[in-house]
């Protein structure tokens, strides 16, 4: 499984015909084909290519909604 | 628009241009929805299906009348709807309701609860958003998430999942929200 670090996540933004991943507590999911996601963003909110953790607590839905999305990696902490 | 309207929600420390584009979403969900129940409904059919449909009707247009609600909204902040048709059907803020493969009343009350689920949980982040700051959209959003919270209580029962202790419409429609559309 491919690791990420957050400046590479961040290719991965959606835009432009690009995949859309998000981090999320360390994995990275894989959410192109969301019909919610369409080119990366989500509910104008919340942007693709980037760790997400934070910003789902404060979402009106919970971390189970990431289960049917497939991983894609791991993300490695800013140190790496 | 309604230029101090706007600005007053700015000042607020609203990111406007964000939450009107969110309103544009719900706004497109709540029309297409409109339109894809008016298919599910048409397929509420025999005996276990005919005792949805009521119901199903009643949430169908209280969705439009949502939609009629926010559109003021959307242009007093300063915004507008799509020139297209397909662009705002694809901004949606909820999948599209479709009617399930190999339809019965079980299947569609699937659809219609995951519908009514996804709206509640777009206009609590509305609430949650504008509380204590935008006074006018918090209202509108509030009104609205109480509907939704009825529908999803309706369909939620005939899933089985508990009462709600909701009750049907007696013959009016969108007893919140429908200040707002006078």
């Amino acid at each position: 499984m491919h690791a990420f670090t957050l400046s590479e996540l961040e290719k991965y933004d959606g835009k432009n015909g690009r995949r859309a991943y998000i981090g999320y507590k360390g994995r990275v999911y894989d959410v192109t084909d969301s019909f919610l996601w369409k080119n990366g963003v989500h509910q104008a909110l919340h942007q693709a290519g980037k760790d997400l953790t934070r910003e789902i607590k404060n979402a009106p839905h919970g971390e189970e909604f990431l289960k049917k999305f497939p991983i894609v990696g791991y993300l490695l902490d800013d140190k790496h | 628009m309604a230029k101090v309207a706007r600005e007053m929600v700015e000042r607020a420390g609203i990111d406007v241009d964000k939450l009107v584009e969110l309103l544009i979403k719900n706004a497109a969900a709540e029309l297409t929805t409109y339109y894809y129940y008016t298919i599910l409904r048409a397929n509420l059919v025999g005996l276990e299906g005919e005792t949805i449909k009521e119901i199903a009707e009643v949430a169908r247009i209280e969705d439009r009348n949502h939609f009629e609600a926010l559109v003021p909204r959307i242009y007093e902040l300063g915004g507008k709807l799509p020139d297209d048709m397909k662009e705002f059907h694809d901004v949606s803020a909820c999948p599209p309701a479709k009617l399930p493969e190999n339809p019965d009343a079980k299947s569609i009350l699937k659809v219609l609860v995951e519908a009514e689920r996804c709206a509640v949980r777009g206009y609590t982040q509305i609430c949650n958003m504008t509380a204590g700051k935008d006074h006018r959209t918090y209202d509108l959003a509030l009104a609205i998430l109480n509907e939704e919270i009825e529908h999803e209580s309706w369909f939620s029962e005939f899933l089985g999942e508990g009462p709600s202790g909701h009750f049907m419409r007696r013959g009016e429609t969108s007893p919140f929200v429908s200040k707002f559309l006078k």
